[in-house]
């Protein structure tokens, strides 16, 4: 790793509601070294260029979901895209595509967040079980069931990547139809029933139009595709099931 | 009163955007192709319910020059629509343990296309003993 | 301003609050809870932890032993009878987050799986891969949407505490959205606000973690205890502070250095053998090998690299697949941050800034000395950790102490009701004025990157793993003085809409007060005791004078005023604090004179 210091182009795209009536660039440049994150690019902006310039962040290393940005068009997270990538010719930052944009880099995070909560993201025991008892036994393979559906750190890039999502915002989404899948997936639980209320709907599973983007661009291999398409054969299954069974129609 | 004023993004031309999308466009395009040919087999199917000669004159139209030309668009267009098809196969598929390890994508995606081979040529060879 | 009128308001949805504030819901559902974070709950800094989280488990394992651990690792500071309720307590919580979903790794039998970790006598460390954090602050977030009664305040700041009546009801809090302030009215307040690593420059802490409720109870006269205890984790990647989990070396990894050889054997770690063996070599408490890498600093035996002087953490011999399966997110920083196949190149490391030992002055029911408020989790010393801190005790220590913040504060909260609402939104108002001061100051001339980059520096010189008097004296002036200069700082943001600039500038007030307590209650500390080790003519532990607690109180603009209070010992008498061969030998001669507890 070289550690001569060179000087990059970071154009931000900025958006500020009490002065901006739409979005607009602004350029700077920074000295970077090759170690350096498109993170890092920003927080030297708003360190020593421009005080004003706001974004998320705080762990640094890619799992506390907050630095979602678009990176020259691609949904990524910038503290683990790197400045040494988009050099020498620059690169373009962009608030997450697709939601809504509240200031500067930072998008809106109440449909996600209220989403979420709507799944009932929690085990629904099965067999309840007393702490006496102690923990309910399940094999590493029937952890690998769900396992990399739990992974998901709610960082928003697949929903960046998701054209269905940004054309029709109720459409439930990749990473939290994910999340529904990790919890029906799982061994201990016994709440896919009252799940699947949600999942065969409309904005389910069926908004779905496999484009398969958001797996492409998760950063924690959740492939939230997967999660979603898996469920479309039993969805389909229950669909027709309902009219044959007697009464079902109406449920 | 908030000063918030959340500011939403026009999706238009939204497909131009990425490489990825335009992929994605591409293969939804090909379905349609898909079912203009199951069309010109639908229209044979109704030939034949008009008897032999109009079942052959359908034949023979297909033999023309431009019929030709539509086919080895359509070959290309539908060996695309299968390969887009057998990539995002695996996202469809629960997840599938064989002899303890788990099944990968390009495992699933390889054998999809060999079998969509080998059943092409398993019907050309069919076809070539019928006739 | 809006008023919200709760019974418990928690600061803080890391892994502390947001089980303080379960067990809040649990112990009676008609309490309202106002569960107040700065970032979404799942953004908390508890999401970094990779390691994993420690309770006795196996048969050949006791409590005693690992009460043992934990007091020899804190060179006998900690409260011993705290310990013991921690001890007893800490598996029936991992029993409980394996309720809530939490994907613990397990073995082929179903049954949850432990590895071993740095101090720890035997394995019993609980991990979900080397995403141990993760998992439980995402299962306790997620398990906390079941309960109707906790209404959480996402991106909301707080900026004070209300003290009406000589106890704590309630906060103030921005909500960064708008730049709106609510009062949230409380009759108990639990503060969750985790550690205060980011005074120092190289750590592994996020960014949100900024001592902000240290410094609210501090300023509101609770005293801030054992705050010259900084924990330095001897593998971050270097530059950034990044961690790489002791899982690394509790899975087998080596230290290596320039001459690839095991450099710990010199350092009363020793002998070096082939398979990783509990409290030997690698698998020493974390305060001594960060002092190890010092020496080897010293002696010129580390490695020169672009970023300085680095040791080696050799993981080759583990093997791509092992280190994918047990320890897949190592791997991936190592690739994506540095470039290196950790299964083929030695992965180069430094000490860095981890973890806050001290914390706010908590008894063994999280209470604070001013009734109503409650701390819990890395802000708060409920005495557990000592002068050093073994690894997985602290996300135990989340869910253990968390359960019981929450029983308590519910408890609290029902024996009081709200005195003199009118004085309390006063203070409000006040309060505000305060914050706001921050932002509409026009006349600063202080650039704030300024002020905490040369607070990091000074503290970096000061307070690091080796401490002199005449070091710490000029960061106790740095500090001093640059506190006098924050007065004065400048800020450009004047928006109220997710104004961020405005937030790290009050939180920068919180890191100087902070850093003040910590390098103060260093300077005054006269011994070498746990992460504190001195090197001017204080090198040794000094239990005659120094097996006290240090207590910071504020005194407004001047320095903390430093006293000492009593240790609580019950079973185990202070002893030698020795690892590898010489812990063993230690350890007979203590059994053999009885002063352990079996
Ligand atoms: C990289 C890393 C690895 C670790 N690995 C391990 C390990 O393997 N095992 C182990 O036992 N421990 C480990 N630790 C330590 C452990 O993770 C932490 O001590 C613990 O998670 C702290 O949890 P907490 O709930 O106290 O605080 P945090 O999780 O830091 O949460 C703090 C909360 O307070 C909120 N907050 C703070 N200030 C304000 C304010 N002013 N207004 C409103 N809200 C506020 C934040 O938004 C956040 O929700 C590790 C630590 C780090 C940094
Ligand atoms: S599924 Fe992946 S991309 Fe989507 S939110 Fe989760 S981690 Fe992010
Ligand atoms: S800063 Fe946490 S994911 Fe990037």
């Amino acid at each position: 790793m070289a550690d001569t210091e060179k000087i990059i182009e970071i154009q931000v795209l900025r958006y500020r509601p009490e002065q901006d009536k739409e979005p607009v660039l602004q350029s700077f440049k920074v000295p970077f070294t090759d170690d350096m994150s498109v993170l890092q690019g920003l927080q030297y902006i708003k360190d020593f260029l421009d005080g004003t310039l706001s974004f998320r962040w705080s762990c640094r290393m890619a799992i506390c979901g907050s630095c979602g940005m678009m990176v020259d068009g691609k949904p990524k997270l910038s503290c683990k895209t790197f400045l040494r990538e988009y050099y020498p010719q620059g690169l373009r930052v962009d608030a997450l595509a697709h939601l809504p944009i509240e200031r500067d880099l930072m998008v809106s995070v109440e449909d996600f967040v209220t989403k979420l909560e709507s799944i009932k993201p929690y085990i629904i025991p099965k067999e309840p079980r007393t702490l006496e008892q102690g923990e309910y036994l399940q094999t590493p393979q029937q952890r690998d069931m769900y396992e990399q559906f739990s992974s998901c750190i709610n960082c928003m890039l697949c929903y960046a990547a998701c054209p269905q999502y940004g054309l029709n915002p109720s459409f439930t989404g990749p990473g939290i139809l994910a999340l529904m899948h990790r919890y029906n997936a799982d061994s201990r639980d016994g709440g896919q029933a009252e799940r699947n209320e949600l999942g065969y709907a409309d904005e389910g599973y069926w908004g779905c139009t496999a484009v398969g983007y958001c797996s492409e661009v998760c950063p924690k291999g959740v492939d939230p595709a997967n999660a979603i398409n898996q469920n479309k054969m039993a969805s389909a299954i229950n669909y027709f099931t309902r009219f044959i069974t007697p009464g079902g129609a109406e449920k | 009163m908030s000063a918030r004023r959340p500011y939403v993004r026009s999706m238009d031309g939204w497909w131009k955007r990425d490489a990825y999308f335009i992929s994605y466009m591409a293969r939804e395009v090909t379905a349609v192709f898909v079912a203009l040919y199951a069309i010109v087999l639908l229209f044979g199917v109704v030939r034949l319910s008009q008897g032999e000669a109009a079942f052959n004159g359908w034949l023979q139209y297909l033999t023309t020059p431009w019929m030709k030309v539509f086919h080895l668009i359509v070959l290309a267009v539908f060996c695309y629509h299968t390969w887009s098809w057998f990539n995002i196969m695996p996202k469809t598929m629960p997840i599938i343990f064989f002899g303890g390890k788990r099944l990968q994508p390009g495992t699933i995606t390889g054998t999809g296309l060999v079998a969509s081979v080998v059943a092409c040529l398993a019907v050309l060879l069919i076809v070539r003993g019928m006739s | 301003m809006e008023v919200f009128k709760a019974d418990v308001a928690i600061v803080g949805a890391g892994g502390g609050g947001l089980r303080a504030a379960i067990a809040v819901a649990e112990a009676d559902p008609t309490l309202k809870i106002a569960l107040i974070s700065k970032v979404l709950p799942m953004r908390s800094h508890t999401v970094a932890a990779e390691g994993g989280a420690a309770a006795v488990t196996r048969p050949d394992d006791s409590l005693d032993h690992h009460f043992n651990d934990t007091v020899g690792g804190g060179d006998w500071l900690c409260e011993q009878d705290v310990v013991e309720y921690f001890v007893e307590h800490a598996h029936e919580e991992m029993v409980q987050m394996e309720h809530w979903g939490c994907p613990w790794s397990r073995k082929e039998d179903g049954h949850a799986n432990v590895r071993p970790f740095g101090g720890m006598k035997i394995e019993r460390t609980w991990f979900a891969a080397d995403k141990t954090g993760f998992h439980m602050l995402h299962t306790l977030f997620q398990t906390s949407i079941k309960y109707p009664s906790i209404k959480r305040f996402d991106e909301y700041f707080c900026s004070d505490l209300m003290v009406e009546d000589g106890r704590c009801q309630g906060v103030l809090a921005i909500e960064i959205a708008t730049g709106e302030f609510t009062l949230i009215q409380a009759k108990a307040v639990i503060l969750a606000t985790g550690g205060a690593g980011r005074v120092f420059r190289e750590n592994t802490n996020g960014g949100i973690v900024t001592g902000d409720g240290m410094a609210l109870a501090y300023r509101h006269g609770v005293p801030l205890r054992d705050m010259e205890f900084m924990q330095y984790h001897p593998t971050c990647m270097p530059r950034t502070g990044l961690l790489f989990t002791e899982a690394c070396r509790g899975e087998g990894g080596l230290l290596l250095n320039k001459d690839g050889y095991r450099y710990l054997q010199d350092y009363g770690l020793g002998p070096a053998e082939d398979k990783p063996r509990n409290k030997f070599m690698e698998l020493g408490p974390r305060d001594r090998l960060s002092q190890a890498f010092w020496h080897e600093q010293q002696k010129g035996r580390t490695i020169q690299g672009p970023f300085g002087s680095v040791v080696n953490l050799d993981l080759r011999h583990l093997g791509e697949a092992y280190l994918r399966e047990r320890l897949p997110q190592i791997y991936e920083l190592a690739e994506e941050f540095m470039g290196i196949d950790p299964a083929h190149t030695p992965v180069p490391v430094v000490p860095g800034v981890h973890y806050t030992m001290g914390g706010i002055l908590a008894d063994g029911k999280t209470a604070s000395s001013l009734p109503g408020l409650y701390s819990v989790g890395e802000c708060s010393s409920v005495g557990i950790h000592g002068a050093n801190r073994l690894g997985s005790n602290s996300l135990t220590e989340l869910i253990v102490f968390g359960k019981v913040a929450g029983v308590e504060a519910a408890k609290f909260a029902k024996s009081v009701s709200i005195s003199n609402p009118g004085a309390i939104q006063k203070q409000a108002e006040a309060a505000q004025a305060r914050a706001l001061g921050v932002v509409n100051k026009s006349n600063g001339t202080e650039r704030m990157a300024v002020l905490r980059n040369e607070m990091a520096q000074s503290m970096e010189d000061g307070c690091g793993i080796y401490r002199l008097g005449t070091t710490m004296q000029a960061t106790c002036d740095k500090i001093d003085e640059l506190r006098q200069r924050y007065k004065n700082l400048k800020l450009e943001d004047k928006s109220k809409v997710y104004n961020t600039e405005w937030l790290l500038g009050i939180e920068l007030g919180y890191l100087l007060e902070v850093a003040q307590v910590i390098v103060y209650s260093a300077i005054n500390r006269k011994e070498s005791r746990g992460s504190h080790q001195r090197l001017d003519g204080f090198e040794e532990r000094d239990d005659v004078k120094y097996l006290k607690h240090s207590l910071a109180y504020y005194t407004g603009d001047g320095a903390p005023r430093i006293e000492y209070g009593d240790v609580k010992i019950t079973k185990s008498k202070p002893g030698t604090r020795a690892y590898g061969a010489a812990g063993v030998k230690a350890d007979a001669d203590r059994h053999a004179e009885g002063a352990d507890n079996g």
